[in-house]
């Protein structure tokens, strides 16, 4: 008999705002860092959000939900995990008390209405943000952002072109003080743009090189522990994370040829589950013995070897481990093994000298032969690595392959630091990623004038005709300062929206979406200033000032320039951006405003637990006694 | 938010000071029960898919395996300030209650916290109806119209929850007399059993606190010798 437990309104709410209190101490700038021990006595020091919250024990499904939600945020845009679940409380506080209050929903009402009518705000919120929300960004929070110039990776004293301190090292700068400590984060962002300059494809995007960075980051660097962290360093070519099988001859830095095999070169005498019919192929010797059949592996072994060292083969990279004999056979032939190289160190490889993988040792062709400039051994804390160099290839004009190599104290430390620069590799992805043009935002515009969505109602003085033909995309590489700006900005404009829609018609639904979210925005500010409310007021003073300075501003441009571009009035960044200002990106606060909203629906949609006894999803559930399904809601509105 | 249409069923008006007090006071305790138990998991407790029978908040879960619920064990129980027979606040106001609902005399008790060695007031006053945080006296004080008060010194404060409260002074002295006999003989029993203690202690420690106990009960008795007069 399976046991069904109902869930309510209240637990979803008591999950989140456990989580909340779990990491509002780690939150802002002068938030602590989390102290993990686990039983071995190891201990670790974080304060990235997804790893506190993946370091607790939940079992309630909730709980597990968010956090699921959460790392998946992270593993997108690589930051804001704190964020996350601090603008889920605050949203579902409000949400909470609205549904309470709501006129028919007395303190007679039942549980199931005051989950229904939290359900239907929290699909109004999502819809809202789907189809307005970006709009929004793009016409009252961009424009006080600045685009940084992806060109130059440059430290910021020495860049003439764009004004001092807006740069990409200095996004990376402020990312890394948040996630690691403030002392090592301005050389961190200096390495990480010295790899992102070693790989940028001239006639490409920054984003694809960002992307190829992301997707290859475990093969691109290699942890070293037991050293100061300001060792770290970016070095040429790659790096396999294997030791020579063979002994390496090579001393000096001569170019070599290099194969990569997949397969076994000797063919495996007996696997599991083969079967060797012995004795028959038409010989009539009568023997029944396995000894003809291991000399046939032998020679075509040799006839291997003697094939590659014909076509001038030093160097064997093999994803498995070869048997004795061959190991034996190329030492002789002086030709250098790797075994157990991995698939992604080895589709790399492929990827970068551009051959193709050898599968059948019987047809060695030319085009599986690659050429290097080096390929030696190197030692790189307690470990000895191959490591190989690239000849510049037609494909690949300007790019040097290097990778990077990361130290930390211990190797905890270390680990921490690299998920830190792959974060902020994705982060820097996010940033420049061409926004896409979904299709509730290509599908609304010609129904614009039917409902309310006009922005600027009050302020736009020219026909709607024209705007329908606009797109409002936000420019790659739009940053604004750090320190709650975002949140000041948007909360604003939310307001003025929801004035305007109130005032102008109809779907006036008690509580406005747009005051919600305007509300809940304000959250993250007044944590970030919680040791100091003076800032907070003046910040928010400061920033309330320009939107009130420049309300037509954007508008006027526009039409004088009749273009559809989200102009950033001229190259100078706006006087919000002051010197000590950190830099955040636009784009990922609006994925993070997005994720937490579809994170929200999916919570609230959740209203049954049913116990299971046996795994439902053996791959991604650890704890395979529960499993939930949201149950159709029993009464109606 | 409702979309139904039977908003005349439901007359909606907006909660009285009363009911925002105590809304706001739930409000306080989910923050408290939410932070505490933030602390447990940071502490490695493990939070379970349950929740408490008694008060619905979501169970934890200790490594040794022994389930534990925040607001049961650790805060102050929301309902149990409310109960009489647990908590000397709410007997108080019980008492109260009962003397402004009926003009009679009031029961002689008064829940002796300190085992009769505390010293009492002694301003003998018509208690009144005190703003107090639990929903019986909120009930109870805006039912009824406290009755007119005699122009005595007002009520200790804070003292009163640790002293005995003391019989109005009315014109009932009959009532009086036995009361206090009952209060002198309790008080000299103390009194002897100090002394005897006194006499056979053998440590400072034990000896000071004896003196400062028979002290007190000195003064009780000089308070309750004062009264009957």
């Amino acid at each position: 008999m399976l046991s069904v437990k109902h869930l309510h309104l209240k637990h979803a709410l008591q999950t989140v705002c456990t989580l909340e209190a779990v990491i509002l101490r780690s939150f802002g700038p002068e938030g602590g860092q989390v102290l993990f021990t686990r039983d071995t006595g190891q201990a670790m020091l974080s304060c990235s959000g997804t790893q506190i919250l993946k370091a607790l024990r939940l079992e309630h499904p909730l709980a597990r939900m968010v956090v699921e939600c959460v790392w998946k945020h992270s593993a997108v845009t690589g930051d804001g995990s704190k964020t996350f679940v601090l603008l889920l409380a605050s949203i579902l506080r409000l949400i909470h008390a609205a549904a309470s209050k709501a006129p028919g929903v007395s303190q007679w009402s039942t549980e199931a209405a005051e989950a229904a009518t939290a359900r239907h705000l929290a699909d109004k919120l999502l819809a809202f943000a789907m189809t307005e929300l970006d709009d929004l960004i793009c016409v009252s929070v961009a424009p006080h952002g600045f685009c940084v110039s992806s060109e130059d990776f440059t430290t910021k004293t020495q860049l003439p072109s764009c004004p001092n301190g807006f740069c990409v090292q200095a996004l990376l700068s402020s990312f890394f003080h948040t996630r690691l400590d403030y002392v090592h984060c301005d050389f961190l962002s200096g390495l990480a743009c010295e790899l992102l300059g070693h790989w940028k494809f001239q006639n490409d995007t920054l984003s694809f090189a960002l992307q190829f960075l992301n997707d290859n980051f475990p093969a691109l660097h290699t942890q070293v522990s037991g050293f100061p962290v300001s060792s770290s360093h970016v070095i040429e070519g790659q790096v396999i994370h294997r030791d020579f099988a063979t002994p390496c001859l090579q001393v000096n830095n001569q170019p070599v040829k290099a194969v990569v095999v997949t397969e076994y070169l000797q063919p495996k005498l007996l696997r599991r589950g083969d079967m060797l019919d012995l004795g028959c192929g038409g010989r009539v010797t009568g023997e029944k013995s396995i000894i003809p059949f291991s000399a046939w592996t032998e020679r075509s072994l040799e006839s291997v070897i003697a094939t590659l060292q014909s076509l001038g083969v030093s160097v064997l990279l093999c994803a498995v481990k070869q048997s004795a004999a061959a190991l034996a056979l190329a030492a002789q032939a002086e030709m250098c093994l790797v075994e157990c190289v991995s698939e992604e160190e080895l589709s790399l490889f492929v990827r970068l000298s551009g051959v193709a993988p050898i599968s059948d040792c019987w047809m060695i062709q030319p085009e599986n032969v690659a050429t290097l400039t080096f390929c030696k051994p190197i030692q790189l804390g307690a470990h000895r690595y191959v490591h190989v160099a690239f000849c510049d290839s037609e494909e690949r004009v300007g790019v040097k392959p290097c990778s990077l190599v990361i130290c930390g104290s211990g190797e905890v430390q270390t680990e921490q630091y690299a998920s830190a620069f792959q974060d902020a590799i994705r982060m820097l992805f996010t940033t420049w990623e061409p926004t896409r043009m979904t299709e509730t935002t290509a599908l609304k515009k010609p129904v614009q004038s039917h409902q309310c969505t006009s922005l600027n109602a009050h302020n736009l003085t020219e026909d709607t005709v024209c705007r329908s033909s606009d797109v409002y995309v936000l420019k790659p590489g739009c940053v604004i300062p750090a320190g709650g700006t975002f949140e000041f900005l948007l909360h604003h404009a939310l307001l003025q929206h929801g004035r305007s829609c109130s005032a102008s018609n109809y779907t006036n639904t008690g509580v406005g979406v747009s005051q919600i979210l305007a509300d809940a925005l304000l959250t993250v500010p007044r944590q970030i200033y919680s040791h100091n409310l003076k800032s907070f007021l003046q910040t928010q003073t400061r920033v309330t000032s320009f939107t009130s300075n420049q309300p037509h501003h954007f508008m006027l441009l526009k039409n004088a320039r009749g273009t559809t571009e989200d102009p950033e009035k001229g190259d100078e960044p706006s006087k919000l951006f002051t010197l000590d200002s950190g830099l955040e990106s636009v784009s990922c606060k609006h994925q993070l405003l997005l994720a937490v909203l579809q994170c929200l629906t999916s919570l609230l949609r959740v209203n049954a637990v049913v116990r299971t006894h046996t795994a439902l999803h053996s791959a991604s559930h650890t704890h395979a006694k529960m499993s939930e399904e949201s149950a159709d809601d029993e009464t109606e509105d | 938010m409702a979309l139904n249409g039977d908003e005349e069923d439901f007359e909606w008006e907006p909660p009285s000071e009363a009911e925002m007090k105590v809304i706001q006071a739930r409000r306080e305790r989910q923050d408290k029960i939410s932070k505490l138990m933030g602390d447990y998991l940071l502490k490695g407790y493990k939070m379970l898919g349950e929740c408490c029978d008694l008060c619905g908040t979501i169970l934890l879960q200790d490594k040794q395996q022994k389930n534990y619920c925040v607001s049961c064990q650790e805060l102050d129980s929301d309902i149990d300030k409310d109960n009489p027979a647990l908590n000397a606040q709410a007997a108080l106001s019980q008492v109260r209650e009962r003397q402004l609902a009926a003009q009679s005399p009031p029961p002689p008790h008064a829940p002796q916290l300190n085992g009769g060695a505390s010293s009492s007031q002694s301003g003998g006053t018509v208690p009144q109806p005190r703003p107090e945080h639990c929903e019986g006296a909120a009930a109870g004080g805006r039912a009824l119209l406290p009755p007119p008060v005699a122009p005595t010194p007002a009520a200790p404060a804070a003292a009163t929850t640790l002293a005995p409260s003391r019989p109005p002074v009315s014109p009932q002295s009959s009532t009086l007399r036995p009361v206090l006999q009952e209060a002198e003989e309790a008080v000299l029993t103390k009194l002897r059993w100090a002394t005897t203690q006194l006499q056979s202690s053998a440590s400072l420690e034990t000896s000071i606190q004896l003196c400062s106990l028979i002290t007190s009960c000195a003064s009780s008795l000089r308070s309750l010798k004062e009264l009957s007069q």
